[in-house]
């Protein structure tokens, strides 16, 4: 198969695939590399990419991260059940589309407007987006093809993505299910043994510890908590 | 909606039997407007469009839209649809040559900030001194701007336009606003047939959850969604974020072509693909091409024609099939800049062949023989004697 | 429904960062006003926390009332333009659109058509949060015939009496004489009368203040809220100095909000009769019955 696009990076400046010529797949067909192949066909490569490369990762958006539909419970179920299959498989959300002051914390989730540092920093070689309004999905597969060797699996709800490395179209929880039998399936193949596991929870949950806060941990702006001379602040908002 | 209508898909509602009427351009675009389950209009006045909004304010009253008002003016009009269209209805407006471009700051950040709407253009002269006469120079602004754009020879193109256009707006893939222009006047105001399905019928109800951006209406998450980011840091992540924004807004432009083959039989239409001497046109003056076109016919002359029905997505690849063979393009056009001849000279290779004009702007009208003299010019005939 | 839109589903939420859980967990969607009001800041998670205003900014200090004043913030949407203000509004947890330059008015004027069209029986809160320049300058059509046409939305202008985000140049509600960018020899004319243009244009409840009372002030932004779901336009005019552009020292803003509070912003209340008959109605029932 030729690959009309393929893992980045690709450059400072790429062309987006729909300008290369890839086109969205038909109803009932997927795009794997820019090429409308079978949904099975897209979804054993997708599998592939998932089980060999590293840090595989799933971005659930907030179409799936929040209830606001009938289908979210059952879908986002579905997506943890495939999750559990694939061996190291951590979930960073995309749980917002605004650019966030004053940074977002990249071990914790991934922003549309720089996708990019969230994949870098966590060395992610291969990932899933589900849930994410397509304009915010095609901005951010775009950015990663441009700047990281990321291999991404698009499972859109509506159209697909061309920007993918593997996009299907019109997903919804069976539609993730079948994917993660496939994916069990290749693993199978593949020799890798695994138990199903749950990816841990989001880092920053912990509770952060400010026991041993003083002001000088303020630095120029001590001034600003007023502690009086001597004082040793030891609890702090 | 109130009156008892029949919603359809525009596949369904394409196919429906058609009744012929003796309507102006103004009309059928109100009469498209009617079968389009619209929920909101705004209206303000500029010859000659004026009389679109009102026709849409009687079907505002009759009952076929649900919300309507003047505003005050069009900067506030094109605004208030970017408002609107983010809280989740369907949106109409027209306008006319200066209204477009007071409207225009808004009008070309709608495909950025991807606002669903029909926005009818209905062409006049913008250049000083004021003329409220029909051109299309304002055409050329919308150009750049990422907008889908269709212009309508005639009345049955400026209803069978306007009523696909609310089909192709409102695509998860494309999701940017469509234009419909026609030449002010000489379409608007003047009558033809149009044939058109009952309107009992109309196209089914925006649905603002099919969208590939969350509707601003606090049922979508995120709650924390601010849909058009403010990437105003400098530095290379705000540049890139901005870059492939960009590139999405065209890359929607471009995924509306398909839609063109299955709403508007196609982006161009062509007759005697092959001859000698291309006539490629669009608006009212593909009217006109098209009547040179026949009298050249008559003549047995080798010339063929193309009229282009969508200037945005640019049909490239079917410009480029249309003219490969041709030794001669004319380009008829009714603006001062020739924007649709630069448009085929940079889209194909031997651009050399296209002749600048005949252009006529101002009001003028754009009579077949000015076409006609071009023809004999390519042919090396000398038109003087044919004329006579 | 509405809750539902930030309720995470329940398999996600360990999955979430930590600030989107405590949002919901800790914040005042779907809450009692009396929990989370004002009175309570600190003690909640509020809807807008960090961000980029310059220290000592008396504008990101109100803008934080606001958002703790709503009355039904899991319904608001917020509409702003350029200025410093947007940069704390978009920060917030709720909708916040940012169009063109001066256009709030105008896009308010149709969502809050398009909410009345598509939830009739929801009440969905629109508020335009602008400044001196993007309120009464560039936007200032847009703004006086939102108010002509009676549409039912709040406005609030931020006035800090200068082009404060594009370097200090002078505004349309900037003083007399003001020295400033684009008028070297200080300004040649006065403010213009916004609350006057505001009342006149057929605003039902209009307040010129300046917030150094955070009750009085929220008092003020529930009572525009609550009148515009029902009678018309509201408006408020509030100082919110730029210390940077009028070199006030950072321990001197609340001092000079003080100031101004006894001179060109003294509290300034306009309602109509009917506005009155519905505070009067509104105050004596506890929040979650009028929302």
């Amino acid at each position: 198969m030729q690959k009309k696009i393929d893992v980045g990076p690709v450059g400072y400046m790429p062309q987006s695939a729909p300008m290369m010529g890839v086109e969205l797949s038909p109803e009932g067909k997927a795009l794997l590399y820019g090429n409308v192949v079978s949904e099975d066909e897209a979804m054993r490569d997708a599998a592939k990419a998932l089980l060999t490369m590293q840090n595989p990762t799933i971005f659930p958006g907030p179409m799936v991260l929040w209830d606001w539909k009938d289908d979210v419970a059952d879908k986002s179920a579905a997506i943890l059940e495939l999750a559990s299959e694939i061996p190291n498989c951590k979930i960073i959300p995309m749980p917002d589309y605004r650019p966030k002051y004053p940074k977002i914390d990249v071990k914790a989730e991934i922003n549309p407007n720089h996708p990019n540092l969230t994949i870098l920093d966590n060395k992610i070689k291969a990932c899933v987006f589900i849930g994410v309004h397509c304009h915010y999905a095609n901005l951010t597969l775009r950015m990663i093809r441009a700047g990281t060797d990321c291999y991404t699996v698009a499972m859109c709800a509506e159209m697909g993505h061309e920007e993918a490395m593997a996009s299907i179209r019109d997903v919804h929880a069976s539609d993730v299910l079948k994917f993660r039998d496939i994916l069990v399936e290749v693993r199978k193949e593949l020799g890798i043994e695994h138990t199903a596991t749950m990816p841990p929870e989001n880092p920053s949950l912990p509770k952060e510890d400010w026991g041993d806060l003083t002001p000088a941990d303020y630095g120029e702006y001590r001034s600003l908590i007023m502690s009086r001379k001597g004082e040793h602040v030891a609890e702090v908002e | 909606m109130s009156l008892d209508k029949t919603l359809l898909s525009m596949d369904e509602l394409l196919k429906l039997p058609r009744e012929k009427h003796f309507i102006t351009g103004a009309q059928a675009m109100s009469e498209a407007v009617k079968r389009s389950s619209t929920d909101m209009a705004i209206a303000y006045p500029i010859t000659p469009q004026s009389e679109v909004m009102h026709l849409v304010g009687d079907i505002f009253a009759q009952g076929h839209i649900k919300e309507y008002y003047r505003a005050e003016e069009e900067l506030g009009t094109m605004s208030a649809i970017a408002g609107a269209a983010r809280g989740g209805v369907r949106m109409f407006t027209a306008t006319s040559g200066p209204g477009l471009l007071r409207g225009l700051e808004a009008i070309v950040s709608w495909p950025g900030h991807r606002i669903p709407c029909v926005l009818g253009v209905l062409t006049r002269v913008i250049n000083a001194p004021l003329s409220i006469q029909p051109d299309n120079l304002e055409m050329a602004y919308l150009m750049h701007s990422g907008i889908v754009m269709l212009h309508a020879e005639n009345q049955q193109d400026t209803f069978d336009f306007t009523l696909a256009a609310f089909a192709i707006t409102e695509k998860v893939d494309v999701y940017i606003p469509v234009s419909v222009s026609t030449e002010g006047f000489f379409v608007t105001h003047a009558k033809g047939y149009v044939e058109m399905m009952d309107e009992k019928y109309a196209f089914e109800e925006c649905d603002p959850y099919k969208a590939p951006v969350p509707a601003m209406d606090n049922e979508v998450p995120p709650a924390r969604i601010q849909r058009d980011a403010p990437v105003q840091k400098s530095n290379f992540m705000s540049y890139l974020i901005h870059s492939v924004w960009q590139q999405e807004i065209w890359d929607s432009n471009q995924r509306a072509m398909k839609y063109m083959y299955q709403y508007i039989d196609g982006p161009i239409e062509v007759q005697n693909p092959g001859s000698d001497v291309m006539l490629v046109a669009s608006g009212c003056a593909a009217a006109q091409a098209r009547e040179a076109h026949r009298y050249a016919q008559e003549e047995g002359l080798s010339v063929g024609f193309v009229k282009v029905k969508c200037i945005r997505p640019w049909p490239t690849d079917e410009i480029r099939e249309a003219l490969k063979t041709a030794k001669t393009v004319i380009v008829p056009e009714h603006n001062i800049v020739g924007w649709l001849c630069k448009e085929i000279k940079g889209c194909i290779p031997n651009g050399g062949i296209v002749l600048e004009g005949p252009r006529v702007y101002g009001g003028m009208t754009l009579p077949v023989e000015l076409i006609m003299t071009e023809i004999y010019n390519a042919l090396g005939m000398d038109s003087l004697v044919l004329q006579a | 429904m509405s809750l539902r839109y930030m309720v995470p589903a329940s398999k996600f939420k360990r999955y979430l960062p930590k600030d989107y859980v405590e949002l919901v967990d800790y914040g005042p969607f779907g809450k009692d006003y009396s929990e989370v009001g004002v009175k309570n800041m600190g003690t909640f998670k509020e809807l807008v926390e960090e961000h980029p205003m310059c220290s000592g900014c008396w504008m990101a200090y109100y803008i934080k009332i606001i958002f703790a004043a709503l009355p039904n913030p899991e319904n608001t949407v917020t509409i702003g333009t350029a200025g410093c203000g947007r940069l704390a509004i978009s920060q917030a947890a709720v909708p916040f659109i940012y169009g063109n330059y001066g256009d709030q008015n105008a896009m308010a004027s149709g969502i809050t058509r398009a909410f009345r069209l598509r939830f009739p029986d929801i009440q969905k809160d629109v508020i335009t949060i602008a400044g001196d320049g993007g309120m009464m300058d560039i936007g200032f059509s847009m703004t006086m015939h939102a108010w002509f046409r009676r549409e039912r939305f709040t406005t609030i202008m931020l006035d800090n009496e200068v082009y404060g985000n594009t370097g200090g140049q002078e505004s349309g509600m900037s003083i007399e004489g003001a020295v400033l960018k684009m008028s070297p020899k200080g300004k040649n004319f006065g403010k213009m009368p916004a609350m006057q243009l505001a009342i006149t244009a057929g605003c039902v409840y209009v307040v010129k203040m300046s917030p150094t009372n955070i009750n009085k002030a929220a008092k003020a932004i529930r009572r525009a809220i609550f009148a515009a779901r029902k009678l018309g336009p509201t408006f408020i005019h509030v100082y919110t100095s730029c210390n940077i552009e009028y070199s006030i020292p950072t321990p001197d803003v609340f001092r000079d909000a003080k100031e101004m509070e006894k001179g060109r912003f003294a509290f300034e209340e306009f309602m109509t009769p009917e506005a009155k008959e519905l505070f009067a109605v509104v105050e004596s029932k506890k929040k979650r019955e009028v929302s």
